[in-house]
C-alpha cells in the first residue's frame, strides 16, 4: 500500500506500531493494538491486534486455559476508536481518558494465535469528547463489542470554568 | 406518563452528571465534587446540548461555574426553565 506524508490524508495508508505510538500515548504493556490499517480521520479507524502465548497475561489468565482477558479486549477496542481522531494533527500524541462506556458485550473466547480485527466508529467529536461504537472479531466472527465516550483532557482544560 | 419539564431536565442532567442529590445543587459549583472536574464539566455540557437541543459558545461554557448560574445561561438559548 501507498504512503502518504500528509496525515490528515490516510487513504490506503498504513499505521505500524511507531505511527500508532506517535499518535497516541499507550505503551506496553498497555498497547493492544498493533496496526492500523485503514482510518478515515473523524469517521472511522480499523485495527488488528495478533495475540502470541508471549503476552504477559496468559500465564495469569489462566495457566490451564489461556485466553484475553476482558478488560483487555475493551483496550483493543478503545485503543483502535481513538485512532479516529488522534490521527488529526491537532490531537496527534494527546492523552485521554475514559468518560463512559456502555453495552460492552463480549461473544467469544480470545486465544492465543487469534488475531483480532477491531472496527470502530466516531459518531460524534466534539469540543475533547469523542463518541462512538467498535465491534472486533476473529475470522469474521464477533468476538466483542462496547460504545464509548472518551475525553482529551488537554482540549477540555481550554474549556473548564477559570 | 407525565413528562419532565425543562426544570427538571435540567436539574437530573446535575444529578445524573455529578452523581448529587435535588437537595444538594442549588448551592453546587465547580470542583466542589470529584465528578465536577473539566471531563465532567464537558459531560454535563454535551448532556444540555442533547437534551435541551442547543449548541452553547465556548464563553458560555467557561462562565458555567455553578448551578445556578448554568440556569441563567441556558435561559439565553430559549429555553425556559
Amino acid at each position: 500500500m501507498k504512503s502518504t506524508n500528509n496525515h490528515d490524508n490516510f487513504y490506503g495508508h498504513v499505521f505500524d506500531i511507531v505511527e500508532i505510538q506517535e499518535c497516541q500515548r499507550n505503551r506496553y504493556p498497555m498497547l493492544f493494538i498493533d496496526e492500523i490499517d485503514q482510518v478515515v480521520p473523524g469517521v472511522s479507524a480499523r485495527g488488528k491486534k495478533c495475540f502470541s502465548f508471549n503476552e504477559w497475561f496468559f500465564p495469569a489468565h489462566y495457566d490451564d486455559d489461556p485466553n484475553v482477558p476482558g478488560f483487555i479486549q475493551v483496550e483493543c477496542l478503545v485503543q483502535t476508536f481513538i485512532m479516529t481522531f488522534l490521527c488529526m494533527n491537532e490531537y496527534r500524541g494527546k492523552k485521554t481518558s475514559f468518560v463512559k462506556m456502555n453495552n460492552v458485550t463480549y461473544r467469544r473466547k480470545i486465544i492465543p494465535g487469534n488475531v483480532l480485527e477491531i472496527n470502530a466508529t466516531l459518531n460524534r467529536f466534539k469540543r475533547g469528547i469523542a463518541s462512538g461504537s467498535v465491534v472486533s472479531n476473529v475470522g469474521g466472527d464477533i468476538a466483542c463489542s462496547a460504545e464509548f465516550v472518551v475525553a482529551i483532557p488537554d482540549v477540555l482544560d481550554t474549556f473548564k470554568p477559570k | 406518563m407525565s413528562q419532565k419539564t425543562n426544570s427538571q431536565k435540567y436539574d437530573a442532567v446535575f444529578m445524573e452528571t455529578f452523581m448529587v442529590e435535588a437537595s444538594e445543587l442549588s448551592n453546587l459549583k465547580y470542583q466542589d465534587v470529584i465528578a465536577w472536574d473539566s471531563v465532567g464539566h464537558m459531560s454535563m455540557v454535551a448532556e444540555l446540548e442533547d437534551v435541551f437541543d442547543i449548541e452553547m459558545d465556548i464563553d458560555d461554557i467557561i462562565d458555567m461555574t455553578d448551578y445556578k448560574k448554568g440556569k441563567e445561561i441556558i435561559l439565553k438559548y430559549g429555553v425556559s426553565l
